[in-house]
């Protein structure tokens, strides 16, 4: 392997996780969340939940099991891109990018656990295979790849916490195959959340409902890639005090485009050739709610990530990257929610306090995840590790009331006054310091 | 996540077996099975001979005064609780976790301006989308017809209440480890040859007991002998594929709030044109996959030996 041309490092010489005050508030949502799974699990799915038989899937099937497999969907893409198409400058994000995908995955298994109604039976499929369901093939792919990317991290553990010899020496003999089962299964499963709805066709608004269903949720998933990684990159490269890599990113972007544009092209022949694109105009919420979607959520950042001028612009970058994700996401609430709302027999579902209580909390607990395991294991490249360094163990320390013993008191700038409000304003001082890596 | 390592060309070609294995595996499994299980692919007319003799009802919407008889039977059968969240008669009856069966009525839609009353339970279809939609097989069709549920083994994924067209089954949503609950057309009472509970309580002869195929001929007996009274139509004779239950009616059905214009293949047809694609398409990605790393490994390998020539030339130097 040429992964010897990039180095990577952690951002923390010693293990360490700091505090800040948005760490804090995910904290707190994280333990809310943890009190509402409890909740859940002892009382049930009705005490907990605002699902009916009308409505038997809402905000965790929406968010936690469909969109949270899709925008995790970079992993598999950069994976591909990078180890068997051969483009090596995207190597640079392979990391960041996989280990998304892998907490985004555990998450999807926890949202999807706490959907079933009855958890303590989730072994049965293993013995009694229903294999005519879409369900079956992905209940296999998602808990096969999610211990596929769990191994595939072990490499990267492996490099902090060097691990047994045993384990070391079957990791080296099963690489390969691990690397290329870990794309076959996102690509089975990506296309398999689509063909989950094909058998609901008595349900599912004729907008929506489609023989196509499964090819674009596999295609939106994987031009959804790109887009996520810059999301992520630069939520973190803000958090860490780094510049996003935007010429990395521009490249990826512009395949992103593409894509896009396959896939407009792809919905509207659908619509058309099934003879009902005359519908898209009659102006029920529907057909606004699909404009929507496939205008500002796909064409829109389509274009903005084809013009050379635009996907280099810091700016445009992010707000196409947005756009293309919350697009995504649009889409498949509209095949939750919109394309269902008809056959509902006039039922709503608005979630309950609960269920936003854990859909919150499993992201804030995914947020923190990566935050510790981004400063504590070598994800970033060496170059982006140094500029990250400074600022992030600065920085990342319990705000100034909370915080036992100021570290950086030793440091060479004196402080004025021990008011912690003076103290956050220091603070502040020392993150705007260039770094000093 | 790649390790800074070199790969063996020997493990190299056991993955290239083992995903080769894998992917043949796949293919042969699906298949096979997909002939045991029949029904997914034949047609409507293939079912209809497959099923003519399962156990099945007919109801006759014009029979029916909504007495609601049949309805305290069932509770009575299957020992349901009476809810008042859950009305089982009346404009708002709608199918629950206590209600299996309910008589709903509608409105004054009939010519004569009367109102129109109808039955309503789990249609037991012949290719029945909840039993293919179930991954634990929780879900199936029993030789007698009836669509079955084993709640032992169900892992309350609700994935049969989004799959079915006739929003048949419910989730006990009270439980803490909630069931799916639906009519099972009286399954124990089959086991001693009864007819269900709801046709043996049936004052006016709306709801007529037998097989399937005796039922059919009868229905469209019965509409043949009153062109003028009934609908000319068997709802459920070709709805997703056909159901075991039948029912005909002299108001037309999507009056009377009756899924209609739903197709005439089993549902899981389409789901299965989609999942035969699954195993060949896992097997031929596998092997591109396989064939663009051993390319790249080439690639890489004739870089690495280019760059050693010259770290030699400079150390020469």
């Amino acid at each position: 392997m040429s992964g010897g041309s990039v180095q990577h490092a952690p951002i923390r010489g010693r293990w360490g996780f700091g505090f800040t005050w948005v760490r804090l508030v995910l904290f707190a949502l994280g333990a809310l969340g943890v009190l509402a799974i409890t909740y859940r699990l002892i009382f049930g799915l009705g005490v907990a939940t605002n699902l009916n038989d009308d409505w038997p899937w809402g905000l965790w099937v929406w968010w936690d099991v469909l969109t949270g497999v899709a925008l995790a969907g970079g992993g598999y893409s950069t994976v591909l891109v990078v180890n068997f198409l051969g483009r090596e400058r995207y190597r640079h994000i392979e990391r960041a990018a996989c280990l998304t995908s892998l907490i985004g995955y555990l998450l999807v298994c926890g949202g999807l656990g706490l959907d079933l109604g009855r958890w303590f039976n989730a072994w049965r499929p293993l013995v009694s295979w229903g294999y005519h369901s879409v369900m079956f093939e992905l209940f296999i792919c998602v808990s096969g790849y999610t211990i596929v990317q769990v191994i595939e991290f072990l490499y990267v553990f492996d490099e902090r916490l060097p691990l047994p010899r045993i384990v070391r020496t079957v990791l080296s003999k099963i690489y390969v195959p691990v690397l290329i089962v870990g794309v076959v299964l996102p690509f089975l499963h990506q296309s398999a959340l689509g063909s989950l709805y094909v058998i609901a066709k008595g349900r599912l608004d004729p907008l929506w409902w489609s023989m196509l269903l499964p090819l674009f949720f596999l295609v939106s998933s994987f031009y959804v890639g790109p887009a996520m990684v810059t999301v992520e990159n630069f939520l973190s490269a803000h958090a860490q005090g780094r510049r996003p890599p935007i010429d990395v990113l521009s490249g990826m972007v512009r395949f992103a485009g593409k894509l896009m544009t396959w896939y407009l092209v792809l919905r509207v022949g659908d619509l058309a050739v099934r003879g009902i694109l005359p519908r898209v105009w009659e102006g029920s919420v529907q057909s606004q709610l699909l404009l929507l979607e496939v205008v500002v959520g796909v064409a829109v950042p389509a274009a903005l990530f084809l013009v050379r001028s635009t996907r280099r612009q810091p700016f445009w970058l992010a707000t196409g990257g947005a756009l293309a994700v919350l697009g995504v996401a649009l889409g498949r609430a509209n095949v939750v929610f919109t394309a269902m709302a008809d056959s509902a027999h006039g039922a709503t579902y608005v979630p309950s306090l609960v269920e936003l209580a854990v859909t919150v909390g499993l992201i804030s607990i995914g947020i923190l995840a990566y935050l510790f395991v981004v400063e504590n294991f070598p994800i970033l490249t060496k170059e982006e590790a140094a500029e990250a360094t400074s600022h992030v163990v600065e920085r990342t320390m319990l705000p100034a009331p909370l915080r036992p013993r100021p570290s950086y008191a030793a440091s060479a700038r004196p402080r004025p006054a021990a008011r912690p409000s003076r103290g956050r304003r220091a603070e502040v001082r020392v993150r705007r310091s260039p770094p000093s890596g | 996540m790649p390790p800074n390592t070199r790969i063996p060309r020997r493990t190299f070609l056991k993955a290239v077996a083992v995903t080769a294995g894998t992917a043949g595996i796949a293919t042969a499994l699906p298949t096979g099975s997909a002939a045991a299980s029949g029904g997914s692919t034949g047609s409507t007319e293939d079912l209809a001979e497959e099923h003519a003799g399962d156990r099945g009802l007919l109801i006759d919407l014009t029979r029916c005064v909504g007495c609601g008889r049949c309805v305290d039977a069932c509770k009575a059968e299957n020992e349901l609780p009476w809810r008042e969240d859950q009305p089982a008669r009346g404009p708002d009856a709608v199918l629950a976790s206590a209600n299996w069966s309910v008589v709903r009525s509608e409105g004054r839609v009939g010519a004569d301006g009367e109102p129109r009353y109808v039955k309503t339970q789990c249609m037991h279809c012949l290719d029945p989308a909840c039993a293919s939609a179930c991954f634990v097989k929780a879900l199936h069709k029993q030789d007698n017809g009836i669509v079955a549920y084993d709640p032992t083994i169900c892992v309350g994924c609700r994935y049969c209440l989004m799959a079915c067209p006739f929003s048949a089954p419910s989730f006990d949503w009270d439980a803490t480890f909630g069931r799916v609950t639906k009519c099972d057309l009286c399954d124990e009472r089959a086991e001693r040859g009864e007819p269900t509970a709801c046709s043996e309580a049936c004052p006016t002869g709306a709801i007529t007991f037998g097989s399937r195929g005796e039922l059919l001929e009868e229905a469209h007996r019965r509409i043949a002998e009153r062109p003028d009274r009934y609908v000319d139509h068997v709802y459920g004779e070709r709805e997703v594929g056909g159901t075991s239950i039948l029912y005909v009616s002299d108001v037309p059905f999507e009056e009377l709030g009756f899924a209609t214009g739903l197709p005439t293949e089993p549902l899981p047809s389409y789901t299965w044109e989609i999942s035969q694609l699954i195993p060949p398409t896992a097997a031929g990605l596998g092997l591109t996959l396989i064939a663009l790393y051993a390319r790249r490994r080439q690639v890489l390998r004739a870089h690495e030996a280019s760059e050693a020539g010259a770290t030699e030339m400079e150390a020469r130097t």
